[in-house]
C-alpha cells in the first residue's frame, strides 16, 4: 500500500504543501477561490519550525495503535482499514481536545470545517486525501512538494531508495555529496546563526 | 479459562476487548453495577449541560456483550473477593469463580461531612443515573450550589450555568483546578468563570444544609448562608475497593499494581481508577483516575490476562479542559515543592492570552501547564511520558511555536 | 513572565523596552519574524522566480524536481536575476533619495527653497568644478542652478561614464572599462537591470552579475555620492561634534520628537523648527522644559553628523523607542520604516506623520513636504507635537544615554590629520594602524541586535584596525560606547597611540547609509596618495547585520570598487553554487575583491584581519600572521 512518506532533510520550508492541503479540503478546489470560502479551509499538514529555523512537514502518522483513537472520548476517531487512515467523524467529535493531549506529534487542530456540521468546531487532521485517492490522485501535499520531502510510495520503495542512496555514497566512485553544496552552505550559516542567538 | 472483570467502565471494556483480540474462545464475565451499555463517563456533564442528548454517551454498540461473547452481570456490585479460593461474591452471596480476575471497579465520589447531606436535590455527578435524576429537578431549580473546584465540580458548575441557573461554586482551596493546574492558570480560570457570571467562593466549604425534604439553604464555613435548590458535590473520587481483602492484596490509596497491571495476588489484575501504578512524572505510585489511563491500563491488563506478557511504562496524570474562551492542558507535576530542586520556566503573554509553565527535574520534563495554544501539548506530555532527556534549549519549549520539529536531531 | 530578551538584542535599552512592550500587549518585528518561520527555502536560496506569469517558478535545490523554470531559466539564471533585481532596488532607493536633494538644490537656485540655503559654498564650487561648471565670477545660486542641471544629467542615459568616477583611482577606472562595467547613467543602469531580468533577455548569469556590479557602481559613484555631496552643500559638511545615543536621549520633561527615515530634507527643517524661540516658548507654556529632537535610523545619522542631534536607536529599535510613552511625534520620510510601526504608536499617545508622497504608511497622518512649504510645514508639525505633550501618560525611559562623537566627513578626517591623508598613511606604513575597516549596514532579526556590529568592531580595534562606520552599525557602536576619545583604551597599542595623539575615537562615525560613499572617497584618496588601486589597500568592509536591498547594492559597489566585504546574513544566492563561488572567490581575479559570508562576528574579525595583513604583505609592509 502506498502512503505519504516524509523526508525531513528535503524540506525547504516553503509551505506549498499547506496551501495545497487547504485547497484540497476546500469546496472549490482552487486556491484563489478557496480563500474566500466560509469556513475558510485550513491545512492539515503543518510546516513546523526546527531548531535552525528550517522547515519540517508535520503530518499525521496514522499511528497503529493510534493514541488519539484510544483517548477519544466520544469514539469519533476510527481507522479506515483499506488505506490505514485514522479519520475523525466530525458529527461525533465533541471538540474536547483529548486527542491533542495524547498526540506525540501535535498534528491536531480545532476549527470549523466544510464537512462538519455548520458552525461547529471540531478536531481536524490529515485524512490522507482519501477523496483525491479515490479519483486516482496522489495526496495534495505530495503533489505540491517540489523537493521530494513528501513522497507517495510504499514504505518498501522508500526504504530501498534510501538504502540505494547510502550505498551509492559509500561506494568509491561516489561523487554525490550528502546534500547539494548550496543546501549545505545555507545549513551551515543557519547553524552559526542559531548558535549566536543563544 | 474464565476471565472475570469487575467493572464495565472503560478499563473493563478495554480489557475485555484486548482479551478477545488474543483469545477468541475463553469465557469472559463482566460484573458492573451500571446497567447501561458502556458509555463515556467524562461526557455525562455535557448531557447535564444540554449540549448532548444521552443517546450520544454510548461508546460501544448495543451488542457489545453479545458480539464479544461476554456474559454480563449488570446491576451487581462485588461484595467480597477471596483470592485463595479464586472467587468473587456478588450481592447477597452468589459466588463466581475465576481463572483470571481484573479489578476495574473504578471509583466512587468522595462523600462530604456536613449536616443535612441526605436532603433531596443534593447530588453527585458520577454516572448517567445521577444525571437523569438531576435533569428531573432542573426545570424547577433556580439557584445551584456546586461544591469542589476540581474537574467534576467545575464541569457541573459550567453545565448548570449553561442551563441558565444562578451558580455558586464553593472551593476549599484558593483557586479552581488546584489538583490539575497551578496558581497562575487557576487564577486565569477563576477570572474567566467570574467573567461568565459564576459566583465563586474560594477558601471555604459547606458545613451544613437545611430544608424540608429538599435542600433550601447551605451554611458555609465562613458563616455565610446561601439559598440553593440544587447542590452538586464534586469533591473528587475514591477508588472503589471495599471488597478487597487487604491481607491478600496490597492496597494503598488504590490497588497497587506492577508494570503488567498485576496485583499482589496471583492471577488478579487491576486497572483504571481503582489502580495505583507508577506515575511517570513523580516516579512513585499514584492513582491517576483519568480516561486515557483507564483505556491504556485496561488494554494492558487484558493483554496480560490473555497470556501475552506486556509491560507498561507507567501512568501520567494529565487533563485538558475547555471553558468558555480558555483552553487548559496540564500534566505531571504542576506545583512542585520548592525545596525538591525542580527547575521551573514559565511565560505568561497577555498579548496572545497564553500561559505556559514547565517543570523540569534535571534534564527531564516532569510537568506542564498550558493555557491556550494547546495544540502542541501532546508533544510535551509525551516527552514527560517518554522520560526523554531534554537536549534543546528549555526556553524554546516555552514558546507557543514550539513543535515536534525542534526535537529532531 | 521571566523573559529577558537577551536572545533578541544585546542593547540594554532594547531588552527593557521589549519587556515593556510585552506588558503593553503590542507586537514587534521580533514577534512578526517568529510568525514567518520557517522562511521559504526556495526564496531563501534565490530559487523562486516571480518575474512572469508563465510561472511563478521554483527550482528544486536537491535536483530531483524541476531544474528549470517554465521559460527554461535554470538555478544560475534565476539566482542571478533575483540578485540583479535586488541590487537594482537598492541602487534605485539611494539614487532617488539623491535626486530629491538635487531637486531641492535646483529649487534653492531658483529662489524657491523656503528655509533651504547653500551652507557649504566651498563644496558647491568644488563639486561644480568636477562637473565642468565654470565658477569664476558667478553667483552661488547660479552655480547651484548649473550644478543641479549637471547632476540631473547624471541620472540620464546619454553619457559614457558618470562624472564622479573621476574620484576613483585610475587603475580602477581602467579595470571597469576593460570589464565593460563603467556605469553610464544612474537611472539607466537600474532601468537596464529591470530590462535584462525580464523573461527572455539576459540569460547568461555571469553577464547578469557583471551588470549587477555596474548597477551598484551607479549607486556608489552616482546616486549615493550625489545624495551625500548635495546634503553637505545644503546642510553643511559634517565636522566632529559630541552627541549621545540610545533611548536615554529622550527627555522626560521635554517634548520629544523623533525623525525616522533617510533624507535630511525633512529632518533639517524639523530641527530648525524645534529650535525656534516661539516653539520653545509654546512648549514651556505647556509645562515642558523644551523641545528635544532625536533621530532613529539614517535621517537621525544625517542630523547627528551635522548638528550633534542625539540618536535614540537603530533599525530594530524604531518600534521600541515609542514604548517609552515619551514621544509626542514621530516624523518619517522614507526607507526602512516598518509599516507596522503605527500599531505600536497606537498603544501610546505618539502622533505618526509621513511626509513624502513616495512613502505613505497605514496609521499615519500624511503631510506632504516640498521645498516651497517645508519651513511652514515643519513649524506646524512641531506645534502639533508640542500640543500633544499634555496627552502623555506613563513615561518609561529606562537607561541613561551614552556619549559619542560624530561628524567625521572625509574633509573632517583629513583636517584632523593636518590637511593631508599623509599621517594616516604613515601610521599604516609604520604598522601602528594595521588598516581600516568600514562596518556598515542594518539590523536584522536573524541576528541578535547589535551583537554583530559591536563584537566585530571590538575585535578589530583591539587589533589596531581603525573602524569607520555608518548607518545602524554606527548607532550600535555609539550605544556600545566606542565613539568617545576615552574608548581608545579598548584599542590595540598602535591605534591607541595614533587616536590618542589626534584626540579622536578609534571608531569614526561616517554618517548615514548613503554616506558609505565617504568611505569610497577616503579609500580612493589613500590609494591615489600611494599610487595604487583600492584593492591594494589594507582595508575591508563588513555588513554584519544587513537586511535591505540597499545594503546589497552597497556591498556590491564596495566589492566592485575593490573592497573585500564580509556579510553577516547570507544573501539569497545559495541556490547556485556557481554564483556563490563567483561572489566569494571568482571576483578576486575580476575586480580584486570578493564577498565572504560569516554570521559569527568573531570569525568575521579573523577574516578581515587576515585580509588586511595579506594586503600589507603585498604592499611590502610588515605583516602579522592571523
Amino acid at each position: 500500500m502506498k502512503q505519504v512518506v516524509v523526508h525531513p532533510e528535503r524540506c525547504v520550508g516553503c509551505r506549498q504543501c499547506m496551501l495545497a492541503c487547504a485547497t484540497a479540503h476546500s469546496q472549490s478546489q482552487r486556491l484563489t477561490s478557496a480563500v474566500l470560502e466560509t469556513p475558510r479551509p485550513k491545512p492539515r499538514v503543518h510546516v513546523g519550525v526546527g531548531r535552525l529555523e528550517e522547515g519540517f512537514p508535520n503530518r499525521c502518522r496514522h499511528c497503529d495503535p493510534a493514541p488519539c483513537m484510544l483517548a477519544c472520548l466520544p469514539g469519533a476517531i476510527y481507522r479506515d482499514t483499506a488505506t490505514q487512515t485514522v479519520l475523525i467523524d466530525a458529527d461525533r467529535c465533541i471538540n474536547c481536545a483529548s486527542c491533542a493531549m495524547v498526540c506525540p506529534f501535535g498534528v491536531l487542530r480545532y476549527h470549523a470545517d466544510r464537512l462538519a456540521p455548520a458552525g461547529k468546531t471540531v478536531a481536524v487532521k490529515c485524512d490522507n486525501c482519501i477523496a483525491r485517492q479515490i479519483q486516482g490522485l496522489v495526496p495534495a501535499c505530495v503533489e505540491a512538494c517540489r523537493t521530494g520531502a513528501l513522497t507517495f510510495e510504499t514504505l518498501d520503495q522508500a526504504m530501498k531508495r534510501k538504502t540505494d542512496a547510502v550505498s551509492r555514497s559509500m561506494s568509491t566512485t561516489a561523487v554525490e555529496a550528502e546534500a547539494p553544496a548550496g543546501v549545505s552552505l545555507l545549513h551551515q550559516i543557519k547553524k552559526v546563526q542559531a548558535r549566536l542567538r543563544t | 479459562m474464565h476471565h472475570v472483570i469487575i467493572g464495565n467502565g472503560i478499563a473493563g471494556v478495554s480489557a475485555a476487548e484486548a482479551i478477545r483480540r488474543i483469545d477468541p474462545h475463553s469465557a469472559i464475565t463482566m460484573i458492573g453495577d451500571e446497567t447501561e451499555i458502556p458509555y463515556c463517563r467524562p461526557m455525562i456533564s455535557m448531557v447535564l449541560e444540554g449540549a448532548l442528548g444521552p443517546e450520544r454517551l454510548p461508546i460501544r454498540g448495543r451488542d457489545f456483550y453479545a458480539s464479544l461473547k461476554i456474559s454480563p452481570l449488570l446491576g451487581e456490585r462485588v461484595t467480597a473477593l477471596d483470592t485463595d479460593a479464586r472467587q468473587v461474591t456478588i450481592g447477597e452471596g452468589r459466588t463466581i469463580s475465576y481463572d483470571r480476575l481484573l479489578i476495574a471497579s473504578g471509583a466512587d465520589p468522595r462523600p462530604i461531612k456536613a449536616e443535612g447531606c441526605d436532603l433531596e436535590n443534593i447530588f453527585f455527578l458520577r454516572n448517567q443515573a445521577q444525571v437523569r435524576r438531576m435533569q428531573a429537578v432542573l426545570p424547577d431549580a433556580r439557584e445551584a450550589l456546586v461544591l469542589g473546584g476540581g474537574l467534576v465540580g467545575f464541569k457541573a458548575a459550567y453545565g448548570l450555568l449553561r442551563r441558565g441557573l444562578k451558580v455558586t461554586l464553593v472551593i476549599r482551596s484558593g483557586y479552581p483546578l488546584s489538583m490539575q493546574a497551578d496558581e497562575t492558570a487557576g487564577a486565569m480560570v477563576l477570572a474567566e468563570l467570574c467573567r461568565q457570571g459564576l459566583d465563586v467562593r474560594v477558601g471555604v466549604e459547606a458545613i451544613g444544609f437545611e430544608g424540608g425534604t429538599a435542600v433550601r439553604r447551605a451554611h458555609l464555613s465562613d458563616g455565610t448562608q446561601l439559598a440553593c435548590d440544587l447542590v452538586v458535590v464534586g469533591k473528587g473520587v475514591l477508588p472503589a475497593h471495599s471488597f478487597v481483602n487487604r491481607s491478600q492484596i496490597t492496597v494503598d490509596l488504590g490497588i497497587v499494581v506492577d508494570a503488567h497491571m498485576r496485583t499482589g495476588a496471583a492471577h488478579v489484575f487491576a486497572a483504571g481508577d481503582v489502580a495505583e501504578a507508577v506515575d511517570l512524572a513523580r516516579q512513585t505510585r499514584w492513582v491517576n483516575a483519568i480516561w486515557p489511563e483507564a483505556v491504556a491500563q485496561g488494554r494492558l491488563a487484558g493483554q496480560n490476562m490473555a497470556g501475552r506478557s506486556v509491560a507498561g511504562t507507567g501512568s501520567l496524570g494529565r487533563n485538558v479542559i475547555r471553558i468558555f474562551d480558555l483552553d487548559i492542558m496540564t500534566g505531571g507535576i504542576v506545583s512542585p515543592e520548592q525545596e525538591k530542586g525542580y527547575e521551573i520556566l514559565q511565560c505568561h503573554d497577555p498579548r496572545s492570552h497564553t500561559y505556559r509553565k514547565m517543570v523540569f527535574q534535571c534534564d527531564r520534563l516532569v510537568g506542564v501547564v498550558m493555557v491556550n495554544r494547546i495544540e502542541q501539548g501532546g508533544v510535551l506530555l509525551s516527552m514527560i511520558q517518554g522520560r526523554i532527556p531534554v537536549a534543546i534549549d528549555k526556553e524554546k519549549m516555552l514558546s507557543p511555536g514550539f513543535n515536534y520539529a525542534q526535537l529532531l536531531p | 513572565m521571566n523573559k529577558t530578551y537577551q536572545q533578541e538584542t544585546i542593547a540594554q535599552d532594547s531588552q527593557l523596552l521589549l519587556k515593556k512592550i510585552e506588558n503593553d500587549a503590542a507586537t514587534t518585528v521580533w514577534d512578526r519574524y517568529q510568525t514567518q518561520l520557517p522562511h521559504c527555502g526556495f526564496c531563501e536560496m534565490g530559487l523562486s522566480c516571480r518575474n512572469c506569469v508563465m510561472g511563478p517558478c521554483r527550482i528544486d535545490p536537491f535536483g530531483d524536481g524541476p531544474r528549470q523554470g517554465v521559460c527554461g531559466a535554470d538555478a544560475e539564471i534565476i539566482v542571478a536575476r533575483n540578485l540583479g533585481r535586488m541590487i537594482a532596488a537598492g541602487a534605485a532607493s539611494h539614487s532617488d533619495h539623491g535626486r530629491d536633494l538635487v531637486e531641492v538644490l535646483a529649487q534653492v537656485a531658483e529662489g524657491n527653497g523656503s528655509g533651504y540655503q547653500i551652507r557649504d559654498t566651498a563644496k558647491l564650487k568644488r563639486l561644480a568644478a568636477e562637473f565642468g561648471v565654470t565658477i569664476d565670477g558667478k553667483a552661488d545660486l547660479l552655480i547651484a542652478a548649473e550644478l543641479a542641471d549637471a547632476l540631473q544629467e547624471e541620472y540620464g542615459t546619454r553619457r559614457k561614464a558618470l562624472t564622479l568616477l573621476g574620484r576613483a583611482p585610475e587603475k580602477r577606472r581602467k579595470l571597469w572599462t576593460s570589464l565593460n562595467i563603467t556605469p553610464r547613467g544612474i537611472d539607466r543602469e537600474t532601468s537596464e537591470m529591470m530590462h535584462r531580468t525580464h523573461m527572455g533577455v539576459d540569460n547568461d548569469w555571469q553577464s547578469l552579475l557583471l551588470h549587477g556590479m555596474r548597477n551598484a557602481l551607479s549607486d556608489g559613484w552616482g546616486g549615493s555620492l550625489i545624495a551625500s555631496e548635495v546634503s553637505d552643500i545644503l546642510f553643511g559638511t559634517p565636522t566632529p561634534r559630541p552627541t549621545q545615543a540610545n533611548v536615554g536621549v529622550l527627555k522626560k520633561d521635554q517634548v520629544n520628537i523623533i525623525v525616522h527615515g533617510h533624507n535630511p530634507v525633512v529632518s533639517e527643517m524639523v530641527l530648525a523648527a524645534c529650535q525656534s524661540p516661539e516653539m520653545i516658548a509654546l512648549a514651556e507654556s505647556k509645562g515642558a522644559q523644551g523641545i528635544n529632537l532625536a533621530g532613529v535610523c539614517c535621517t537621525g545619522n544625517e542630523l547627528l553628523m551635522r548638528h550633534g542631534v542625539a540618536m535614540a536607536g537603530n533599525h530594530l529599535s524604531t518600534e521600541l523607542v515609542l514604548a517609552t510613552g515619551a514621544v509626542e511625534m514621530m516624523i518619517v520620510d522614507y526607507q526602512c520604516i516598518m509599516p507596522a510601526i503605527s500599531q505600536v504608536a497606537a498603544c501610546y499617545h505618539t502622533r505618526m506623520v509621513s511626509t513624502s508622497d513616495k512613502a505613505k504608511f497605514p496609521g499615519m497622518t500624511h503631510r506632504e513636504f516640498h521645498p516651497l512649504n517645508a519651513k511652514e510645514m515643519a513649524v506646524a508639525l512641531v506645534k502639533e507635537a508640542v500640543e500633544n505633550f499634555s496627552n502623555r501618560k506613563t513615561v518609561y525611559i529606562p537607561v541613561e544615554p551614552v556619549a559619542a562623537v560624530g561628524g567625521f566627513s572625509v574633509e573632517a578626517v583629513v583636517g584632523a590629520l593636518g590637511g593631508t591623508p599623509g599621517p594616516l598613511l604613515d601610521a599604516i606604513k609604520a604598522g601602528k594602524i594595521r588598516g581600516a575597516a568600514g562596518i556598515v549596514g542594518c539590523n536584522n532579526p536573524q541576528i541578535k541586535q547589535d551583537h554583530g556590529h559591536v563584537t566585530l568592531t571590538r575585535r578589530l580595534i583591539e587589533n589596531d584596525i581603525l573602524v569607520v562606520d555608518t548607518g545602524c552599525a554606527a548607532v550600535a557602536n555609539a550605544k556600545a560606547g566606542f565613539k568617545v576619545a576615552e574608548a581608545i583604551h579598548l584599542a590595540g597599542p598602535g591605534l591607541q597611540e595614533i587616536c590618542g595623539a589626534l584626540g579622536i575615537p578609534p571608531v569614526l562615525h561616517f554618517g548615514s547609509c548613503v554616506d558609505n560613499v565617504r568611505i569610497l572617497v577616503l579609500a580612493s584618496a589613500l590609494a591615489n596618495a600611494l599610487g595604487v588601486d583600492i584593492s591594494d589597500l589594507p582595508i575591508a568592509g563588513a555588513a554584519p547585520e544587513w537586511y535591505s536591498e540597499k545594503a546589497a547594492a552597497i556591498g556590491v559597489y564596495f566589492v566592485a570598487s575593490g573592497v573585500y566585504t564580509v556579510l553577516g546574513p547570507m544573501p539569497p544566492v545559495t541556490g547556485s553554487m556557481a554564483v556563490v563561488n563567483l561572489l566569494t572567490q571568482g571576483l578576486e581575479d575580476i575586480v580584486g575583491a570578493t564577498f565572504a559570508v560569516e554570521p559569527d562576528p568573531e570569525q568575521a574579525a579573523v577574516l578581515i584581519r587576515r585580509r588586511i595583513e595579506n594586503k600589507r604583505k603585498a604592499l611590502g609592509l610588515d605583516a602579522r600572521s592571523v
